[in-house]
């Protein structure tokens, strides 16, 4: 499923770039979240096999030739734990903007650089 | 025997359980907190101890209730064990350390830290990579949330660059994984393998290796983790700085198989570029835990590229150097974060509070001195093995940029040290409040890492009690501080008797007479120290130290034992100078061109080939041909110690701002450690010459110090500095005379080496007398004294005399043995220029005594007495040694002459009192009787027929010529050789001074510039990090 990988690539990208142009903080954020989520549907691409199936053992697949029918689970698998740890981090991220515009009543990141050298 | 996975599962149930035991009240949840934490620690070191001691195999755990690879799996070998007691046990000592935040704080903190440290324990436990993946995201998440433990501005500024930073390199490790399971269709480390991967399957080992690469925050992609260590809590700090560093360290240490030669290599030297602009940055850093932070990341550098760089050796050996580096690092690195906790000062310069607390001090010095990487500690040994691998595969260049951001680390740690022990203080200021639960961790880690340093030199070098013995003396000293300083003072002398005695079946010839110089010199020198009146607490500790370790340098059997020795000298020499009440500057630079000099000793020890034989090294040293890089590094490090021109600007310093009664052992005896060195590598030369002269070049250096120094000791001030520059001239004439490499040379190297021991230790005990009773150092201040401190006056006469080498006392002999062996040599314009510089001496000595003792008393100096018994004996002891060899010149020159008979065909020929060279003769006898009869005759024919002399009485200003109560100023005696001064033009300039001078401000320069590259922006962090990620993919070419 080339088309996926290059879309999980694509939005890589352009999350890393939003990352580095956006200034606003919760913009940062998204960005890292689409680069995030790029990375997830990179990780499904590449355990998509073309023409299989859903890896779940029922009654529509035999269990003797279920690795030549279904697609590879691990990925679905990992991808899923991802997902939730990409959850916590942006959740996170996102309370230290609240608690950041908190103090300094600011959401850019030009805002926040007196540590330094 | 409980099953490590109870570790993930309890700290789990805990975590999850505590906000429900939290109804119960804090002490319970704190209980549990801590009961767990505990748990952890026994749980692990019971696994090591069966590990270690009862050699059990490696625990593989599985789960699930399947094998690997369908399931995950955990292991708990020698490693694994040894890294989780280290992390789980600082995790919980990190804990004791924040007991009071945490009574206070949330309980969410509580469950963050239980959770990071469980996360720890999988990341090191897991041999699955996507498990891998999701430990380490625990471990961040947690600490991203702890990073506000106290909630300010910066904290959370740096918490967030930390989140997007550990965001960034979190996508890469996960595309690293699943890329891995695409090429192998595994993900269990051991089912993969290099040869799994096509060419093209390496760019998912490099993503997974940047990854956890830039969680080690390699220079420059690092700004984010300095941010972090500067703002946030000082217990947070030591947990991210240690315990993360160490689990994400295993990570790499754990994929590290699987990468390919050259992408670890570009690693390592990754590693020590960042080693190198961490430290560089360092010196500009004035606040404490940036400080640390900067130190921390270069350490981390160290540890990768020890890690890169000897993989591939014997295990013992990588256990030795990156299992040192690592404990070293990792112990000093927390206690030290611990201490900025209590010390609470920012910036370095309010340090000065530490000297109000003793215990504070000695454990920031313990530490301190652990994360320099000097003896015993373990960074010294991995450092030493370290050096010796990249030294003999020929990586200098690894080598040179390692030593020199050491020496930049020396630099500012020091410099830190000395602003501790000396810096000035506010008057006003608090004392530090006494917090058990703060200081309990910081002082079991200093003593944990000296019971490992005391492990690894017992265990892995079987070193004696002998080596020991320096570290025993102070730890012994330590414990008897309480008793006044005069009985210590009695028992260090008898201790340094029964050690001189012990030493002596061990030594012969060449050794015995270094071992004259070295015990029993320092042995009549102790005597002056007996005048001090208060505890003088750590003085004779460090003291016996010194000695120790000049005993132990004459009876080294191999270059490590030598080097050590030396190493100790430096360290008790440094603390004894750092004693003297403005010794901040001088002692700092004896400190840095001391390390500069050992490192270059190192490079060249390392860089020699094995010695053969088990005899001493003075003497094994023989059979083995030096290269001559080794020579020449040796050399200069050994001419460092020397005080030779161009690295002599520490000298003046260090021995007159040193106490009073330090001077003689640092003036006197310390400098002969450096002639030994160089007679030491002598001896390897003039048996397997090498086809470059080196000690033609020493030569010329030995020449131009003694002539400088002579010019220098004639332009000061202060005695102390005068005596402290004749020192570096008499030194000079040494190394010159060593650098003959003849019998007549050597003889009169040593010969004057003895000389200087005696003559040198007297001037300085005599000035101590002075100072003591006029405080002050400045001559033009002091004059008349010769009424006042008769039997001082007599030393400093008789001690100049035998400088000079007039005729008839012991320098005489020496002066006559130096030019006959420069003649001889034919070395004639040496000898021209060395006996232009013995005019030049008269200069400082004649300042020397018509400043102090003749001339008019001045008023403030009606009153005062002559120096203390204490300071007369040793005087008068040693008089009597130069009246001994200045009537009997034999009892020197007979063993002398024997002694330097081993190396060479003796050149003179003894006979009775007469000794016959081949340019003539010289009977010192007779020359004494002479010169005896040349002044009594005069003496009684005046008494005779001139009795009738008329005293002059102070005030009888028309014979006195001099108006006392004018300004001192005004007098001959201040600023006495100005018209040489000026004769000499351009060239009275202080151009090495100035050299230096210029060579520090550059490297802060440079430290400075680099360090703008972290312009706080955490946009600016992520740029660098993709940017690494990049370049390193680019050299790489893959």
């Amino acid at each position: 499923m080339i088309f996926a990988l290059i879309l999980g690539f694509a939005l890589l990208l352009i999350g890393i770039y939003g990352m580095l142009s956006q200034r606003n903080l919760i913009k940062i954020v998204i960005s890292f979240s689409i680069a995030d989520t790029g990375t997830h549907i990179i990780i499904v691409a590449i355990g998509y096999l073309r023409g299989r199936t859903a890896p779940i053992l029922d009654k529509a697949i035999d269990i003797a030739n279920a690795t030549h029918k279904v697609v590879d689970p691990i990925p679905s698998a990992l991808v899923l734990t991802a997902i939730v740890i990409g959850l916590a981090v942006t959740a996170l991220m996102l309370s230290f903007i609240i608690e950041l515009y908190k103090k300094k009543k600011s959401l850019s990141i030009d805002d926040y650089q007196e540590l330094k050298w | 025997m409980v099953n490590p996975i109870f570790i993930l599962i309890l700290s789990l149930a805990a975590g999850f359980l505590l906000s429900i035991f939290e109804k119960g009240g804090r002490k319970l949840s704190l209980t549990v907190f801590y009961g767990v934490l505990s748990f952890n620690v026994f749980v692990i070191a019971e696994w090591f101890y069966r590990i270690v001691f009862l050699s059990e195999p490696a625990l593989i755990i599985n789960t699930a209730g399947f094998t690997a690879p369908l399931s995950i799996n955990l292991r708990l070998g020698l490693q694994e064990s040894f890294v989780l007691l280290f992390t789980n046990f600082t995790g919980l000592m990190a804990a004791i350390y924040l007991f009071r935040k945490f009574i206070k704080s949330h309980i969410s903190s509580l469950i963050l830290y239980l959770i990071l440290i469980m996360g720890i324990n999988g990341l090191v436990m897991t041999r699955d990579l996507f498990n891998m993946f999701v430990f380490m995201e625990i471990v961040s998440i947690s600490t991203y949330a702890l990073t506000i433990l106290t909630k300010t501005r910066d904290s959370l500024t740096a918490g967030f660059k930390y989140m997007i930073a550990g965001g960034t390199a979190s996508i890469f490790f996960l595309l690293g994984v699943v890329f891995v399971y695409y090429f192998t269709g595994n993900l269990n480390l051991d089912f993969i393998t290099q040869s799994d991967f096509s060419h093209f399957g390496l760019i998912s080992l490099f993503l997974l290796a940047m990854a956890v690469f830039i969680e080690l925050k390699p220079f420059p992609a690092n700004g984010w983790a300095l941010d972090v260590y500067q703002s946030v809590n000082s217990g947070i700090t030591s947990v991210i700085a240690v315990v993360n560093s160490a689990g994400i360290f295993f990570v790499f240490y754990k994929i590290s198989p699987l990468l390919p030669v050259h992408l670890l290599h570009i690693l390592g030297i990754a590693g020590v570029i960042t080693f190198f602009f961490s430290n560089l940055m360092g010196l500009k850093q004035t606040n404490a835990k940036r400080l640390l932070g900067y130190s921390s990341i270069g350490q981390i550098g160290l540890l990768v590229a020890s890690l890169s760089f000897t993989i591939h050796y014997q295990t013992s050996l990588i256990y030795l150097i990156v299992g040192g580096f690592f404990v070293n690092h990792l112990i000093a690195k927390a206690g030290l974060f611990w201490l900025t906790g209590i010390v609470e000062k920012e910036n370095l310069k309010d340090w000065g509070v530490l000297k109000n607390n003793k215990s504070l001090l000695i454990l920031f010095g313990v530490l301190l001195f652990a994360l320099s990487g000097l003896p015993p500690f373990p960074g010294f040994w991995a450092k030493w093995e370290f050096i010796k691998i990249l030294t003999q595969t020929k990586m200098f260049w690894v080598v040179g940029t390692i030593l020199l951001g050491s020496l930049f680390e020396i630099i500012f740690l020091f410099r830190w040290f000395t602003i501790a022990v000396k810096g000035d203080i506010d008057s006003n200021e608090k004392e530090i409040p006494f917090e058990f639960s703060k200081l309990f961790p910081i002082a079991l880690f200093s003593g944990i890492i000296l019971l490992i340093s005391v492990a690894i030199m017992k265990s892995y070098y079987d070193f004696t009690l002998i080596q020991l013995l320096p570290i025993i003396a102070v730890l012994g000293v330590y414990l008897l501080d309480f008793i006044p300083s005069k009985i210590k003072g009695f028992l260090s002398l008898i201790v340094v008797g029964i050690y001189g005695y012990y030493l002596y079946p061990f030594e012969s010839n060449l050794q015995l007479f270094f071992g004259i110089i070295f015990i029993v010199g320092s042995a009549i020198n102790i005597i002056g120290t007996l005048n001090r009146k208060n505890l003088s607490q750590g003085f004779y500790g460090f003291l016996l130290m010194m000695i120790f370790s000049f005993g132990n340098l004459i009876i080294a059997k191999t270059y490590l034992e030598f080097f050590l020795a030396w190493e100790f000298m430096t360290i008790s020499s440094f603390v004894l100078i750092l004693r003297g009440n403005k010794a901040q500057m001088a002692s700092l630079m004896y400190m840095i061109f001391s390390t500069a000099g050992a490192y270059l000793m190192m490079v060249g020890f390392s860089y020699a080939p094995a010695l053969n034989s088990n005899s001493v090294l003075i003497n094994s040293i023989a059979n083995v041909q030096l290269p001559v890089l080794s020579i020449i590094l040796l050399a200069i490090g050994f001419m460092i110690k020397s005080g030779s021109f161009g690295v002599h600007i520490w000298l003046p310093e260090a021995h007159a701002e040193a106490e009073s009664d330090v001077s003689p052992f640092i003036s006197a005896i310390l400098l002969k450690a450096g002639v030994f060195g160089l007679l030491m590598i002598g001896i390897s030369y003039i048996k397997n010459t090498p086809s470059f002269d080196v000690f033609y070049f020493v030569g010329w250096f030995g020449v131009i110090t003694a002539l400088v120094g002579a010019f220098l000791a004639s332009f000061q001030e202060d005695a102390k500095r005068l005596l402290a520059y004749s020192s570096m001239s008499q030194v000079g004439y040494i190394v010159a005379s060593i650098a003959i490499l003849s019998h007549l040379g050597w003889l009169s190297a040593m010969y004057l080496s003895f000389n200087h021991m005696m003559f040198k230790s007297a001037l300085f005990i005599a000035i101590a007398g002075v100072y003591y009773r006029t405080h002050t150092r400045t001559m033009y201040e002091m004059g008349g004294l010769i009424k006042k401190m008769p039997l001082s006056y007599i030393t400093v006469l008789i001690s100049i005399i035998a400088v000079s080498g007039v005729p008839p006392l012991s320098g005489f002999g020496a002066k006559w043995l130096i030019y006959s062996s420069f003649i001889e040599k034919g070395w004639y314009f040496q000898a021209g220029v060395l006996f232009f510089s013995s005019g030049v001496s008269f200069l400082y000595l004649y300042r020397l005594i018509h400043t102090i003792f003749l001339g008019q008393l001045k008023y403030e100096h009606q009153d005062i007495k002559e120096a203390p018994i204490w300071f007369i004996i040793p005087q008068y002891i040693f008089m009597a040694g130069i009246m001994a060899i200045s009537m009997n010149p034999n009892l020197i020159i007979q063993p002398l002459n024997s002694i330097v008979g081993h190396y060479f065909q003796s050149a003179i020929l003894i006979d009775g009192y007469n000794i016959t060279s081949s340019l003539g003769n010289w009977n010192g006898n007779l020359v004494m009787m002479v010169t005896m009869g040349v002044f009594i005759v005069p003496l009684l024919f005046l008494k005779l027929y001139n009795g009738k002399t008329q005293k002059v009485e102070q005030f009888n200003i028309v014979y006195a010529a001099e108006r006392p109560e004018s300004p001192q100023t005004t007098h001959i005696a201040h600023n006495m050789y100005a018209h040489y001064r000026k004769a000499l033009g351009g060239w009275g300039k202080p151009r090495i001074w100035n050299f230096w001078h210029e060579a520090t401000e550059w490297s802060h320069s440079f430290g400075d510039f680099f360090r703008h590259i972290y312009t706080g922006n955490g946009q600016t962090y992520i740029l660098h990090i993709i940017l690494y990620i990049v370049v390193i993919y680019i050299i790489l070419g893959v």
